[in-house]
């Protein structure tokens, strides 16, 4: 099994497992600890596709680089809409956040 | 790969391994969160092996001293309890689903890279801070000043909408 077979296992591990937790976690927080976790494997595919085939290093890790900053970007706006929707429902709890009855 | 490498490697994927599980069933966030941090630092290892230092002090240091201080910010603001917010025990059928979640993309791409392999060179580019900068400013500026436009909309707009609520209150 080559390196970057192997890097792949583990990138594509921490995609399942996020996808297992995305769909497990009931707390809004933990969703993103989830979402996280796969955007964490990804950037790792990408750098090991830069760095172990002949492609083009400099781009992979470039892109792995904006891949952070758009992480960064998103956490940022996360907090702020889970603050905005535990001030009003009271909860974090995702199942309970429903307007209409029924 | 030599065997040093492999050694860092095997331990990069336990620690990864461990913070993964950690990270999706601890009962208390704040202990999921340290899972984590575990997960971000083992995939920085992994970039140091892969001979990308840049990006892997780049992870430490906005994963790990940024991101996770937002999420932690976020557990605290959101009044988690004391004995966890995911104590009380889950349905059947979610836990079903999540194992579907967990199983298919794992079986159906685990199999496309066992069976497509694609040929690894031994030794990694060598690729400094400088060629990066040399790129950020050169064939990849739009990218660069577009995530620029980006952060600073995330950040005036993460503002704005947590600033409204407050004032009303």
């Amino acid at each position: 099994m080559s390196a970057l077979t192997l890097y792949q296992l583990v990138a594509l591990f921490l995609l399942s497992i996020g996808f297992f937790g995305l769909v497990w976690r009931r707390t809004l927080v933990g969703m993103v600890i989830s979402i996280e976790l796969m955007i964490n494997g990804a950037g790792l595919a990408i750098v090991a596709a830069a760095q172990l085939t002949p492609a083009n290093a400099v781009m992979g890790q470039l892109g792995t680089l904006f891949v952070m900053g758009l992480a960064a970007a998103e956490a940022t706006l996360i907090l702020a809409i889970v603050l905005i929707v535990v001030k009003r429902f009271n909860t974090s709890q995702a199942g309970e956040i429903s307007e209409m009855k029924g | 790969m030599e065997i040093l490498a492999k050694l860092a490697f095997v331990l990069y994927a336990l620690v990864i391994i461990t913070g993964a599980i950690m990270a999706v069933t601890a009962k208390s966030l704040v202990r999921a969160l340290v899972g984590l941090i575990a997960v971000m630092i083992g995939v920085a290892g992994m970039y140091l092996l892969m001979a990308a230092p840049f990006v892997a002090f780049m992870q430490i240091l906005i994963y790990v001293g940024g991101v996770s201080v937002l999420i932690f910010f976020a557990i605290m603001l959101t009044k988690a309890s004391p004995d966890g917010d995911e104590s009380s025990p889950n349905s059947l059928r979610r836990g079903l689903n999540a194992l579907l979640a967990l199983v298919a993309p794992a079986v159906i791409l685990s199999c496309v890279i066992i069976k497509h392999p694609v040929a690894s060179i031994s030794s990694p580019a060598d690729v400094g801070a400088f060629n990066l900068g040399e790129g950020m400013l050169g064939s990849y500026l739009l990218p660069f000043e577009l995530i620029s436009i980006v952060l600073f909309v995330a950040m005036a707009g993460a503002v704005l909408v947590a600033w409204r609520k407050w004032g009303n209150k």
